[in-house]
This record gives C-alpha cells, sequence and structure tokens, in this order.
C-alpha cells in the first residue's frame, strides 16, 4: 500500500536497508516473533477449544525461547546495533521523510529491560500454569494469549528503535493490559477497573503522542540514534528548535506518568488489581509499568533541554512515592498495599531518574521487578488458597501452618528488599537514588531527599505490617468469598504445589541475588555500582548530550568526568556513604513499630486508631488515609463529573439539534431528490430515446455555445456593473 | 500484417473456444454438454496464460496502435475476470431441463438447449473487448465495439424465461442502436474533421490543429457525439436511463457480466478517442466540459437513483451508474495517473462488482431467482457466505479503506486532485457519502437483520456463483497485496510506443 503512495507520488524511495549495518544478528528478531508464535498458537487452541494445559505450555515454551534468546544476544554483546526486521513506514518527500523501520535497536539498556521483562514473563507464565487452572478450558487460553500480547507488545515497545514502535508497544501494552485486567468480564468491578486503567493510561498516550509527533518535526526522525546524532551535531545550540524542545519533555513526562502510575495519573493502578494476580505481578508490577521509566532513560538527552524538566519528574517522582505509602499504611486488603508500593516504588525510580542517576532508577526496577513480582505471586498464591482471602486482620500465623512455609519466607525475602533491609537487593537500589537526592543540586532536592528517606521508614512499616500480620502471629484464618461448593466451616485451605512454589523460590533467589551486581567490577573506570551502571553506561542515558550542556550544573554534575563538581553532601558527610547508615536505620526503626503493632502487641495498633478517630484534631488523618485521600472522589468532582455533564448537554445538543436538524435534513435531501427523479424512468422506450438524445443534444449545444453563453453573461453583468456604476456617480453626484 | 495477428493470439484462442462451447452445446453427450461451463473457462485460462508469451517487448516495438501495450493489461485482466462471470453464470442455462432429461422426463433436442450458444456469446463478447486494444482505426473500433454490444442483447433475453427479460431485451437492443446511431455520427464527422480513419493519422491532423488554434468544430462535435453514443456502453448519463431496466430484468448473472464487459470496452474507447486529441495542455474545453458535466451528473443521477430501490439488482444496477461517474474523473485527469486510476478501478471494479452480482446470482428462493432487498434480510443465517461475500462486496464498492476499492477510489480521487479537477472529487465524495446509504443498507440487511417471512425460503442453491462470489470477496479484502503490481502493470500499459 505504501508502495502504491510512493508510484502514485513517483517519488523515489530510498531503502535505507542498505545504509543499516548489516547485521547477521536477524535471529534476534525470534525475540519478538516467538510471543506472537504463542498468541497464534494460543489462537488456534482457542479455535479447537482445547480442554487441557496445552496454552500454558506453548506460552512457556515459547516465552522461554525468548528468554534464552535475550540471553544468548546479552552474551554477545559488544556495541550498539541496529537489526532491520523489515521495512515498515518509509515516505519520503521533497525535503522530508518520516521513516519509521521494524527495526530492533539493541544496546545495554535494552538487553537489561529484555533480561527481566523475558526471565520474569517465562517465570510467571509458569506460575499462572497452575494458579489459572480453575479456569481451564474456559478463560485459559484467552489468560495465556493475554500474556503473549503483553509480551510481544513489551518487547515492540522496549527493543524497538523508532519511538513510532515504542508506541506501537505502547498501546499494545495497555490493551493486554486492559485485556487482562478485565479477564474476569463477569465481574462489574474488574470491567470498570479494566476501563479506568485505559481511559487513565489514553491521557499519557495523548502526551507521547503528541511528544513524537514535535519530537519528528524538530529533529526530522523518529530514530533514536539519529536523534541523538541532531543533538550532538554541531549546527545545534541553545536556541535549537524553539518552544518544541521545552514542550517535548513535558509532554513525555505526561506519557511516562500514566503508565507508570505517578501523580495525578496513578489512580489506575490500585484498581487494576482486579486481574488475576499473574497478570498484577508481571504487568503491574514488574514490567508494564516501567515502561515510563525506560520512556525517560530512553530519551533523557531531550529532557536535558529543559531546565525544568528533571527537577519536575523528581518532584512528583518523590511526592508520589510518600503518598502512596501513606495510602498503603492504612489499607487492610494485602494486595491493594502491594499494589500503593508499587506506585510509591515507582515514585522512588522517578526520584532516581530526576536527580540524575539514572543508573540508580534502572538499578531499582531491576531489583524492583524481582521483589515485587515476588510478593505479588505469594499474595497470589495465599488468595488461591484461601478462597480469596487478601484481609490481612482475617489471615495470621501463615509460616506456621503445613505447606506454607514457602510462601510464607519468600514473602520474607520480598519484604525485606523492599524495605530495604541492609545488604538486600533493595537497600542498594534504594541507597543510590537516596543519596543521589543529596548529590545533585537541584530546586529543593535536600528536602526532596529528606522525603524520601521518611517514606522509606514508612515503607519498612507497612511491608513489615502485612508479613507480621499474615504469616507471623497465632495461626487463625477465615476463607474469602470464592468458596467452590465449600461452607466456611469445613474449609481448607489448599496450599501451592510445585510450580507456584517452584517460581517463588527461583524469584525469591533472583530477588536476593539481585544485589550481586552492585558489586560487580566495573571495566569502565570512575564508576561505581556495578553491572547495571555498566550497562546503563553505554545508553543515552548515562550522561545525556555529550558535548552539549544545556543544564550544566546538572547534566554535568553526575558525569564520570566532572564528578566533584557541585557534589553535594548529607549532615556534612559524602551522602554515598551515610546512606548506607541512615537508610539501615530509617528502615530497622520501621520494621520495630511494626514489630510492636502487629506482631507483640496487636490490640495496641486497634488502640492508636482508635485514639486518633476520638480526638477531633485528628480523626482525619487515619481517615483521610483509609480512603486513599480521597484522591478518587475528588477527581470523580472536579473531572468526571462535569465531563459527565457536559457530555450529556452535547448528547442532547447532537440527538435534536445536529442528529434531528442538520442530518436528517441533509440525509433527506437525496431522498426527494430521488422521488423526483423517479418519473424519469417510466420504462417507456419512446422516452428514454427522447431524454438520451435529448440529452446528448442540449449538453452538445451547450458547450459548443459555450463561448457565446460566458459572453453574454459578461456583457450582463459588465451592464448591470455599469448601471451601479451610472447610480454611484449619480449618488455622488448629489 | 503478420505483426497484427500476432497480437490477436488471445482473441483468437477466445473465439475458437466460442465455436467449441456453441458445437458442443449441441452434442448428444450430456457430459460435454453439462461442462461447457469449464471449457468456457479453459480457454478464457489459455488466452490469459497466453497474453504474457504474445506481448513480449520485442513484438510491442513492432506494433502500430496508439497505446501497444494497453492489450496485455485488458486481455489478461478481461479474461481472468471472464472466467468468474463464466462461473457465475453457471447453472443459470439449461439447469431444469437436463435435469429433466437426466430423469428422462424429457429428451434432448438441439432446438431446446440454450447453454452451448449462451457460453459462446459470452466468449464472443469478451473477445470485442480485446479487439477494442488492437483498434487502429475507427472502423475496427466500431466492429469491436459492436462485438462487445450485440452478444449481450441476446445474452439478456437468454437468461430468463420471463416477459421481464424479454422487455429488457428489447429496450437494451433498441436504445443501444440509437447510441450505436448516435456514436456512428460521430466517427462520420471525425473523418470529415480529419479526413482519415487512421488513428496516428487522426492523432497528427489534430495535433495540427491544436498548434493552428484549436481543434475544429467538426472534429469536436464528432468526438463529443462519440463519446455520447459509447456513454450507453459505460451507462453513463444522459445515457444510462436504459440501465436500470435493463440489469433488473437480466438474470444476475448476466448483468454481472453487463457491468463490467460493455463497460471496460466503452472506457477503453473513450480513452482511445481522447488520446487522438491529447491530454497535452489538457482536453479541449468543449470536451472537456462536456466530459465534467457527463461525470458530475452521472455520479449524482447513479448515487441518487439508487436511494430509494426496492430490487437489490436494480440498485446494484444505478450503482454501476454511478462507478461509471468515478471512472471518467480519471479519464478527465489523463494521463498518466488519471488513466492508470481508470485501468485499475476497471479491475477493482470488475472483481468487486462480480462478487455481489454473484453473492444475488447463487441465491433462490423456490427455484424462483431472488430480486426484491426484502428477500436478503437475514441472510448470514441461512447463507453465511453468500451473505459475507455480498457484504464485502459491497464494503469495497463503497470504498472502505483495507479493502480493495477503497485504493480504486483513492487513486482516482488523487488523480482527479493532481489535475487540478478538486470541485470533481469534491462531488464524487458527496455522491460517494450518498452511495454508503444504500450500500450500508444492503450490509445491514445481509449480516445484522434477521429473517423475514418473506426470507425465509431464500437459499443459496447454486455452487459455482457462490464460489464465485466467495473468491472475488477473498479477491476485495486480498487484493490490496497485489495492488502495486496491478498498478505497474497499469503504468506500463498507458506507456506511449517509443519513437
Amino acid at each position: 500500500m505504501l508502495s502504491l503512495l510512493s508510484s502514485l507520488t513517483a517519488m523515489p524511495a530510498v531503502p535505507t536497508s542498505e545504509v543499516l549495518h548489516p547485521a547477521n544478528l536477524s535471529w534476534a528478531g525470534f525475540i519478538l516473533w516467538m510471543p506472537l508464535v504463542s498468541l497464534v498458537l494460543c489462537g488456534l487452541c482457542a479455535a479447537c477449544k482445547v480442554k487441557s494445559k496445552a496454552p500454558a505450555t506453548i506460552t512457556v515454551i515459547c516465552l522461554g525461547t525468548s528468554f534464552l534468546l535475550t540471553l544468548v544476544l546479552w552474551n554477545g554483546y559488544t556495541q550498539p546495533e541496529t537489526i532491520l526486521l523489515f521495512d515498515w513506514l518509509q515516505i519520503h518527500w521533497d525535503g522530508g521523510s518520516f521513516v519509521a523501520n521494524f527495526a530492533l535497536y539493541v544496546d545495554s539498556l535494552t538487553l537489561l529491560w529484555m533480561l527481566f521483562v523475558t526471565g520474569l514473563g517465562t517465570l510467571i507464565a509458569v506460575y499462572a500454569s497452575e494458579y489459572m487452572e480453575h479456569d481451564v478450558g474456559k478463560g485459559y487460553t484467552r489468560f495465556f494469549a493475554g500474556v503473549s500480547v503483553f509480551l510481544f507488545a513489551m518487547t515492540c515497545l522496549v527493543m524497538g528503535d523508532n519511538l513510532l514502535m515504542l508506541y506501537l508497544g505502547w498501546e499494545g501494552v495497555g490493551f493486554a493490559s486492559y485485556w487482562l485486567i478485565g479477564y474476569f468480564y463477569q465481574k462489574p468491578s474488574a470491567v470498570a477497573a479494566a476501563k479506568k486503567a485505559f481511559i487513565v493510561n489514553r491521557i499519557g498516550d495523548v502526551g507521547l503522542a503528541l511528544a513524537i509527533y514535535l519530537i519528528w518535526s524538530t529533529f526530522g526522525t523518529v530514530q533514536y540514534d539519529e536523534i541523538t546524532t541532531v543533538l550532538q551535531s554541531e549546527a545545534y545550540d541553545a536556541s535549537f528548535g524553539g518552544w518544541t524542545v521545552h514542550a517535548i519533555p513535558y509532554l513525555l513526562m505526561l506519557a511516562a506518568f500514566g503508565k507508570s502510575a505517578q501523580l495525578p495519573l496513578y489512580v489506575w493502578l490500585p484498581d487494576a488489581m482486579e486481574g488475576p494476580t499473574p497478570v498484577s505481578a508481571l504487568i503491574h508490577a514488574a514490567t508494564m509499568v516501567t515502561a515510563g521509566v525506560y520512556l525517560i532513560i530512553r530519551t533523557y538527552p531531550l529532557f536535558m533541554l529543559d531546565d525544568y524538566a528533571l527537577p519536575t519528574v523528581a518532584w512528583v517522582g518523590g511526592l508520589t512515592a510518600l503518598l502512596a505509602a501513606t495510602i498503603a499504611m492504612a489499607q487492610y486488603d494485602i494486595k491493594r498495599i502491594m499494589a500503593y508500593s508499587t506506585i510509591s516504588q515507582l515514585g522512588y525510580m522517578f526520584l532516581g531518574l530526576g536527580v540524575v542517576t539514572s543508573y540508580g532508577a534502572a538499578y531499582h526496577v531491576f531489583t524492583h521487578a524481582f521483589f515485587k513480582a515476588v510478593l505479588f505471586l505469594t499474595c497470589g498464591a495465599i488468595m488461591h488458597g484461601f478462597a480469596g482471602q487478601l484481609d490481612l486482620r482475617r489471615l495470621s500465623g501463615l509460616r506456621k501452618m503445613k505447606g506454607w512455609k514457602i510462601v510464607s519466607y519468600t514473602m520474607l525475602v520480598g519484604c525485606l528488599c523492599l524495605a530495604g533491609f541492609p545488604f538486600t537487593s533493595g537497600y542498594f537500589s534504594k541507597d543510590a537514588i537516596l543519596a543521589e537526592a543529596f548529590v545533585t543540586q537541584g530546586p529543593g532536592f535536600e528536602v526532596l531527599g529528606w522525603l524520601a528517606i521518611f517514606t522509606a521508614g514508612l515503607t519498612a512499616y507497612y511491608t513489615f505490617r502485612v508479613w507480621f500480620r499474615v504469616c507471623a502471629g497465632p495461626v487463625h484464618f477465615e476463607p474469602g468469598d470464592e468458596l467452590h461448593g465449600e461452607d466456611t466451616s469445613s474449609f481448607h485451605p489448599h496450599a501451592p504445589r510445585f510450580a507456584i512454589n517452584f517460581v517463588l523460590i527461583v524469584i525469591a533467589l533472583g530477588a536476593l541475588l539481585a544485589a550481586l551486581p552492585y558489586f560487580v567490577p566495573n571495566e569502565t573506570e570512575n564508576l561505581h555500582g556495578g553491572w547495571v551502571a555498566e550497562m546503563v553506561h553505554d545508553s543515552p542515558a548515562r550522561d545525556g548530550v555529550p558535548g552539549v550542556i544545556v543544564d550544566g550544573g546538572q547534566a554535568e554534575a553526575h558525569g564520570t568526568i566532572n564528578y566533584e563538581i557541585g557534589h553535594g553532601d548529607i549532615l556534612g558527610i559524602d551522602p554515598h556513604k551515610a546512606m548506607y547508615y541512615i537508610s539501615a536505620i530509617v528502615g530497622f526503626i520501621g520494621i520495630g513499630f511494626a514489630l510492636f503493632f502487629h506482631l507483640y502487641c496487636r490490640s495496641a495498633a486497634d488502640k492508636l486508631r482508635g485514639k486518633l478517630l476520638a480526638s477531633r484534631a485528628t480523626r482525619w488523618l487515619p481517615t483521610a488515609m483509609e480512603h486513599k485521600w480521597y484522591v478518587d472522589e475528588i477527581y470523580i468532582a472536579t473531572i468526571r463529573s462535569p465531563l459527565w455533564i457536559l457530555g450529556k448537554i452535547f448528547s442532547l445538543f447532537d440527538r435534536y439539534f445536529i442528529d434531528g436538524a442538520l442530518v436528517n435534513g441533509i440525509a433527506g435531501l437525496p431522498r426527494v431528490l430521488a422521488r423526483w427523479f423517479a418519473p424519469l424512468h417510466n420504462g417507456a422506450i419512446q422516452s428514454y430515446a427522447i431524454s438520451m438524445i435529448g440529452g446528448a443534444v442540449l449538453i452538445t449545444l451547450l458547450m459548443l455555445f459555450m463561448p457565446e453563453i460566458v459572453e453574454f453573461l459578461q456583457s450582463l453583468s459588465e451592464q448591470n456593473a455599469s448601471t451601479e456604476q451610472v447610480v454611484a456617480t449619480l449618488g455622488g453626484g448629489k | 500484417m503478420a505483426d497484427r495477428l500476432w497480437f490477436l493470439i488471445p482473441e483468437l484462442i477466445v473465439l475458437v473456444g466460442a465455436v467449441v462451447c456453441a458445437i458442443g452445446g449441441l452434442s448428444n453427450g450430456a457430459a460435454i454438454r453439462r461442462r461447457i461451463g469449464f471449457i468456457a473457462c479453459g480457454f478464457l485460462l489459455a488466452a490469459c496464460i497466453a497474453v504474457p508469451f504474445v506481448y513480449t517487448p520485442e513484438r510491442i516495438a513492432t506494433a502500430d496502435t496508439l497505446l501497444p501495450y494497453l492489450g496485455k493489461y485488458i486481455k489478461f485482466f478481461a479474461a481472468l475476470i471472464g472466467i468468474l462471470l463464466v462461473m457465475s453464470a453457471g447453472g443459470l442455462m439449461d439447469r431444469k431441463y437436463e435435469h429433466a432429461i437426466k430423469k428422462g422426463k424429457a429428451t434432448f433436442s438441439a432446438l431446446r438447449t440454450s447453454s452451448g450458444e449462451f457460453h459462446a456469446l459470452l466468449l464472443l463478447s469478451i473477445a470485442g473487448v480485446m479487439l477494442i486494444c488492437e483498434a487502429r482505426d475507427l472502423i475496427w473500433l466500431f466492429l469491436a465495439l459492436e462485438l462487445v454490444s450485440l452478444p449481450t442483447y441476446v445474452m439478456v433475453a437468454m437468461s430468463r424465461w420471463s416477459k421481464v427479460a424479454q422487455e429488457a431485451a428489447m429496450k437494451y437492443f433498441f436504445l443501444g442502436a440509437v447510441s450505436a446511431a448516435l456514436m456512428l455520427y460521430g466517427f462520420a464527422l471525425l473523418y470529415a474533421a480529419t479526413g482519415t480513419f487512421v488513428f496516428t493519422e487522426m492523432a497528427d491532423v489534430f495535433e495540427a490543429q491544436r498548434a493552428a488554434g484549436g481543434v475544429s468544430v467538426f472534429g469536436q462535435i464528432g468526438l463529443l457525439l462519440a463519446i455520447f453514443g459509447l456513454c450507453y456502453k459505460i451507462a453513463a448519463a444522459p445515457m444510462h436511463l436504459y440501465a436500470p431496466d435493463v440489469y433488473q430484468g437480466a438474470s444476475a448473472a448476466v448483468t454481472a457480466f453487463l457491468a463490467f464487459i460493455p463497460k471496460t470496452a466503452g472506457m477503453l474507447a473513450i480513452i482511445l478517442l481522447c488520446s487522438l486529441v491529447g491530454w497535452e495542455d489538457g482536453l479541449p474545453p468543449v470536451l472537456e466540459m462536456a466530459l465534467w458535466v457527463v461525470a458530475v451528473l452521472t455520479m449524482l443521477l447513479g448515487n441518487i437513483g439508487a436511494l430509494l430501490q426496492t430490487s437489490t439488482q436494480r440498485m446494484l444496477g444505478y450503482s454501476s451508474i454511478a462507478h461509471s461517474g468515478y471512472m471518467l474523473i480519471g479519464v478527465i485527469a489523463g494521463p498518466p495517473l488519471g488513466i492508470v486510476a481508470v485501468l485499475v478501478y476497471l479491475v477493482i471494479y470488475g472483481a468487486t462488482n462480480t462478487s455481489a452480482f454473484a453473492s444475488l446470482a447463487c441465491l433462490s428462493k423456490d427455484g424462483a431467482p431472488v430480486d426484491s432487498l426484502e428477500d436478503i434480510s437475514g441472510l448470514h443465517k441461512r447463507s453465511p457466505l453468500a451473505a459475507t461475500s455480498l457484504a464485502v462486496s459491497c464494503g469495497s464498492l463503497l470504498g472502505i479503506p483495507p479493502l480493495f476499492g477503497f485504493w480504486g477510489k483513492l487513486m482516482l480521487f488523487a488523480a482527479g486532485i493532481a489535475a487540478g479537477q478538486l470541485v470533481l472529487v469534491l462531488v464524487a465524495a458527496v455522491a460517494s457519502a450518498i452511495s454508503a446509504w444504500y450500500y450500508l443498507r444492503l450490509i445491514g440487511l445481509s449480516l445484522l437483520s434477521s429473517t423475514t417471512p418473506q426470507s425465509e425460503s431464500v437459499k443459496a442453491t447454486l455452487r459455482w456463483p457462490l464460489i464465485a462470489a466467495v473468491i472475488s470477496a477473498i479477491i476485495a479484502i486480498g487484493g490490496p497485496l497485489v495492488l502495486s503490481s496491478i498498478v505497474t502493470e497499469a503504468q506500463q500499459a498507458v506507456l506511449a510506443p517509443e519513437e
């Protein structure tokens, strides 16, 4: 079709495939294609009404292949490479072009993301094969097809070599997320949650679409490497691009905040927990929600173009982290607590991006993917075993129950990492961000740093609140409301079996081992942070735009070369060293509170709550926290209701004016004409012949005497004009 | 001379096919009689295969027609769509009679059978279209055009044993004669203006006249009258009046034929006549204005006329009038874009229109053909294949984006805009929008409505028309994949001979 357009406009299309590096890496395309193969096979299973676990096997094998290929690619990685799969969109015209190929851009950043995306994807598919077994035959295929779609879209998003492919993946993961949140489509709340997620994400998507357009119109390309080339070129100077370069980062930010659930667009993520738990673990904790972080890292150079772009990211991230942590403290549904904790941790990542430590953000994404996945999966196992029970007040002492030990202790591992317990992976990755907040000089970054440390304490508290309540203490449980034919009195929790336990152990080990990269020595000099830093180093994320200092202080503050310039401190000590102790202490304090309120003296927690509620001055605090600070209600009052009323007005206007008067009026016209012309077709051959010949003669005569007719008309108008002139002169004469 | 015969090989194959069909239809062997359709398809296929071998670059270099490559394109696609048309006529002729013979209720009589003649006439008409491409002078053009038309008059009369069909055939024949007279008068005036019948010489004379200040009045009137005569073939206003009656009166398979083969012939002839004066510096204003008026009238009258019809065939008949109007945009726009667009559109329109009529042809209601709109209501329940192909072809005719018809319309409109005919394209767009009314109604009736008492007994009974409908519906969906190669072929077809 595009070749049609090009042939129509007769423009020679230059095949860019010749320009590209002739890589022999085309097999890497299978990382992208395998999920698609899985989708097709799942579709076939659905068509054949397969009533076995075949879809799960297919998906696991395909995703596993993807993961292995990613490993091989990572192993043989030397330098950034573009792998052309096929020519996608190539439109050329005089003085411009729009080229977006279906090509993969493989650099270490891509590989870092792909390693945990495909790896966790495979493991979670294994987990889901057992978790979803109650749905075998009905929704089983649909579920795994959805997971395949998601993996395909996520791979597009991460591996694409241009923004359009990223956009394709971006929309694709949004669609897969909608598909899987609404998996239990008979449940109204699930449908509403799916819609909410989709619509809120659309707001961000608008930002992305506009940003891509502006990037294309400013830089003339949507390919990452070419954008960097333009930025580095000598033609570039501070006045380059005018207002667009200042608008681009904010639009990209909007997109990232939507997808990664940051203020003010975070509201969809807690509701997204309506989906099956593996989905929450994979999409809404480990992978998809980090797409926003990826987007910003990928387009970091563009964020350097505006002085206030990165500080905005930092502040939004820091405030989201605090807000979500306070909400998480007062929730009772453990899955929902994990959802808010995800938002909070994403906030940390954005804080890291904002204070120019893309390494810290990427490392936190990496470790968070593991420990949050394990936390969600344990929640899922509990939900699965206790008939949907997720209320932490109705579960207790799981670790003493038969068959629940693995769940309890893997959960403990996850909690330790999330709380930032010393020498766990979360400890190192969070420290990198916290320390950087004090290192980098920026508007209020020090305040932000203290806020983040405070949030770290809250995180430790709410995390261990869950663990001490659910896994420790005396054995006690009440089943949830998803009893399948059993009644409450005879209920026996069914402990997870091999697949779930296996995956839990593997991911928990992964969460622990994720600390190791921190100690891997760097090949690049002056670079601390180990393997992840090394991975982020090659990408555009590390130093922003080499050679161009737009925001001198910030962009260069953490550059490898001028490391000492503008290096801040905390209480007079180097933040990188001090933070090891500060965050450990804060974490212990948080855990200590949790230990007291939720293990040793559980009644104290209720008493404290009662006291707070009793006093008029403090009543608002627990109420507001339990009601999530009323953000949903505020959105409904300020945005949804006005829009709804406006929609009603427009609907009435449309029905009665546009449809009623205009559309039906215009649509009626041809029908009236049709009735008018009907007598022409009276079926009599004579009248047909006369009409035919008459028409032909009439048109011929008209055409032949057209010059005369035109002349006549002209003379008429001239006469008119002259009469007017006469009148005018007469009038003037008076 | 030998060279000219060489280019006629596809026509000769089809002519031989016509003779074989005519004789085979009279055979005593029921097996041969019943397979006339296959024989016709076989010869058309052979003609198709022969085309690339006939039109080798060395041979084309020796050709002396105005557009030497045109034949390659037209003959190939005319034969290809011809196969679909033969398929959609499968089971139309002599079905009951053959059935009776098989049961022993009747004996075979050569006088009562008509299947062989029908297929022979069909092939002859296709051969006529092919011959137009080789026309070197007006006489040849006229004879070829009559070879296209005359068999169709008979086919309309044969297609149904009913008064409606006889009436339609009579109207078609008499009005056709009137239009042929008009056209011949035009040809005579052209001769008067140029003193020759040969195209190349006429083109030279016109060029000289234009250089001297414009085409002579005789030439202008001659061109106008000849084109009005040809408007009958393409069913364009004001010569379109016969179309609804005839298209409704004939059986659906024959209507599919009428809507494609004579229309292709007429379009080609119009392109040939226009290329006599050439599009350089624009067509002569008189001619251009006349074509403009004809195009606008055709598009509007066709689409508006279709709105209130209650007969599907009549509705599609009006729609085929409108499509002629769209194609005239391409003629006005001129080469290369416009003519390429027309040639491509002919193929697209041929395939999708065949699908629409074939999906009607395969239906029957208690043994009688289906005509009223209400009959196809809820068709998807009883014959999902026929309903889907009808819907797809209507979508394609309407020009819904991924389908084949959309690309055809896009090319025509793009050519129109490129030629500066913005108003014309706007009119076409409005006309297209109006056409959505009845196309969507057909789609809705066949796919979404529920069965009514009247449509309960409507079923897809004929196998071959259904197959033809499905194949052409697949073309309508998958065609865009091969569009670029069709466009390349069409671009080659309008290349002027190398001098």
